[in-house]
């Protein structure tokens, strides 16, 4: 459990942490020397089709759209990225679980931070869209790293439990492959969240991801602060999810060693 | 205090049907899966002080590894406690965590914070196991363009920078060279003489002889001893009772040569023939250098005026090694009549390791044996020390 023991525990294994993150990251870029501008290349592209189709054909008028979805790709492909690497946390590094003991969420957690890494470089493109673009944040861009690490959280809760997980049942990374497919479509990121009747648009925020990818356009783009019940909501979400996650993971733990 | 197991137990379920998907467990759902339960470690109880190192022994599947894995954490006990005082670095293999696509630097660098080293130390000494490694030259080549030899050295000039209390080592020594060897026995000297309590678990006798204080032994996941090293290495040895006979009995069988096995006019039958240990049980298994004694049990329907007993020795290739009988011994037996025996006292065995074939025979002095038969017998010799070949040459080493 998340005691403030353990706490203090990862923190003692700080090095290890970042050392595996670190490395990992480099790994992937390391095998071609474009592989950086590669890793790119994937979130603008979808921006190029989604934006072409959705302003020509699907006629949705936001200002700057272009920023609004660039952003919400970001963050969804940050969401993307850390729980589909962290499904192979565990399973995919036998011999760091069965030949050495070390807590085995910092398995999950560095990968996690790995996947902030990438998702960091991403927000540095998109830096230079804001400035091609030629919009400023505000004052309320001061939310953004509490909203961000909100997130971080979320993802590790939903990582823990998913790594833990897969150990058992190795079908739980397809399964989550079609939920992460479905919740792409489900938050308002191709579209604002107003496109909903006014009536449903609470049941749609309920997504803690919806609450993040419009808090942070708010923030960012539209010098809007979040309003603080959804900002409450949030906080809370992010760390029910975090405590499951971490509950589901300390009941499969220990036979990990036994069942990979 | 450094190392307290106590009342461990380990059983392992194995389900006839695995089921390794959710949809498999679904489906399952319907039929009730069986599992089989295994009990690997029973009631495992012992204390190591801190700075004395301790061997665990015992057959293959009797648990040594699963203990070893118990203490480290990365196993958890069905019941039972185990607490460790002080850092503890397990070395079950060498290289955990080496990536082929990094460089041989950046290897030490994630290996080594595995193993417990902060970035300061690596930083440190970073320079030092490059060297030791003899790896100048390829610090920035990739793994997996070194050779295997090379990842070895790698990892074991990253392991040993570690300054753990507690070491726990898992045969990590039976892979390599004679030279490796060596360097890990000289690694875990150092260790010892700082003062690291180490945890040892391997199938070389003669390395837990040389190293360990004191023994575990397990058998059939019990624990069957723990004490001084050499009590417990003669009890592994010569209390491996019904195993080492079932050895002898397959010589018996397995020999099916062309040449005669047994002849003679049976004046005298010699019945059966015991090997010894030094507390006068029996056995098929010795300690080089140990004290054994030969039994030859005889049958003599009628008197026989002196006859004469004699063995020879052989290796499992039929290399005749030695040979001799009470005549060249200058021993008289004035008659024999009846059952009765006679023993061959041996003070120290004098050949190293492996398996020895045996021909006892009583005849007379002169004309056609009583009873020959010819290498029907056999024993097992296991090693004490490093040194090769069939047998020891007394000698010593003058400088």
């Amino acid at each position: 459990m998340l005691t403030a023991n353990h706490i203090h525990e990862l923190y003692r294994y700080r090095d290890l942490i970042l050392r595996l993150a670190w490395s990992d990251f480099k790994l992937r870029y390391k095998n071609s020397a474009l592989g950086f501008l590669w890793s790119l290349l994937d979130p603008l592209l979808m921006l190029l089709v989604l934006y072409v189709v959705f302003t020509n054909l699907m006629r949705i008028h936001v200002e700057h759209y272009q920023l609004f979805l660039l952003l919400g790709i970001i963050l969804w492909n940050f969401l993307d990225r850390g729980t589909s690497l962290s499904i192979w946390g565990i399973i995919g590094k036998p011999s760091l679980v069965q030949k050495v003991y070390f807590p085995r969420d910092i398995l999950v957690i560095s990968t996690c931070i790995m996947a902030l890494m990438m998702t960091a470089l991403e927000f540095v493109v998109f830096i230079i869209f804001m400035a091609v673009f030629r919009v400023l944040p505000g004052m309320t861009l001061a939310y953004f790293p509490f909203i961000f690490a909100c997130q971080f959280l979320i993802i590790l809760g939903l990582s823990l439990a998913l790594a833990a997980l897969n150990v058992y049942f190795r079908d739980v990374q397809f399964i989550w492959k079609v939920i992460v497919q479905i919740g792409f479509f489900a938050t308002p990121i191709i579209y604002p969240i107003t496109i909903f009747p006014e009536n449903v648009r609470w049941m749609v925020m309920l997504n803690p991801m919806a609450q993040i990818v419009t808090m942070m356009r708010d923030c960012i783009l539209y010098r809007t602060g979040p309003e603080p019940l959804s900002l409450v909501y949030l906080v809370v979400s992010s760390i029910l999810v975090l405590m499951i996650g971490y509950i589901i993971f300390d009941r499969l733990e220990p036979k990990f060693a036994e069942a990979i | 205090m450094a190392v307290l197991v106590e009342h461990i137990w380990k059983t392992f379920q194995i389900p006839h049907e695995k089921r390794n998907t959710f949809f498999e467990n679904l489906m399952g759902m319907v039929r009730p899966n069986h599992y089989e339960t295994f009990s690997v470690l029973k009631d495992i109880n012992f204390q190591v002080d801190a700075g004395e190192c301790v061997g665990i022994i015992g057959d293959n599947g009797s648990g040594k590894s699963t203990l070893l894995k118990i203490i480290a954490n990365i196993l958890r006990a069905t019941k039972g406690t185990v607490r460790v005082k002080g850092k503890m670095t397990p070395f079950l293999e060498l290289g955990v965590g080496f990536n082929p696509d990094m460089t041989a630097r950046e290897n030490i660098g994630v290996y080594g914070t595995i193993m417990g080293l902060s970035r300061r130390e690596i930083d440190e000494r970073i320079d030092d196991v490059i060297e030791f490694a003899g790896l100048y030259k390829f610090e920035d080549t990739k793994l997996k363009n070194l050779s295997s030899g090379m990842q070895v050295r790698l990892a074991f000039s990253t392991a040993i920078q570690t300054d753990p209390d507690v070491l726990l080592v898992d045969e990590v020594l039976a892979v390599g060279d004679m030279e490796f060897q060596q360097k890990c026995f000289d690694v875990f000297n150092r260790y010892r003489k700082e003062g690291v309590t180490i945890l040892f678990v391997s199938h070389d006798q003669g390395a837990v002889r040389r190293f360990c204080d004191r023994t575990l032994l397990l058998g059939g996941g019990e624990q069957r001893a723990f004490g001084e090293t050499e009590e417990i290495l003669d009890k592994y040895v010569y209390g491996a009772k019904e195993a080492s006979l079932e050895g002898k009995e397959a010589v018996e069988k397995e020999t099916t040569s062309v040449e005669p096995k047994r002849w003679g006019d049976k004046k005298v039958s010699i019945t059966d023939v015991k090997f010894l240990d030094k507390f006068g049980g029996e056995s098929g298994i010795f300690s080089s250098f140990d004290p054994m004694t030969i039994r030859i049990f005889y049958n003599a329907p009628s008197i026989i005026r002196d006859p004469v007993f004699g063995i020879a020795l052989y290796t499992e290739q039929i290399q005749h090694l030695y040979g001799t009988n009470t005549e060249l011994k200058n021993i008289t037996i004035d008659q024999i009549e009846g059952e009765g025996y006679i023993d061959l006292e041996i003070e120290s065995i004098p050949m190293l390791s492996g398996r020895f074939l045996l021909t006892v025979a009583v005849h007379p002095h002169e004309g056609k044996a009583y009873d020959w038969i010819d290498k029907q017998y056999s024993f097992n010799i296991l090693p004490v020390g490093r040194d090769v070949g069939i047998f020891e040459v007394p000698c010593r080493w003058v400088a």
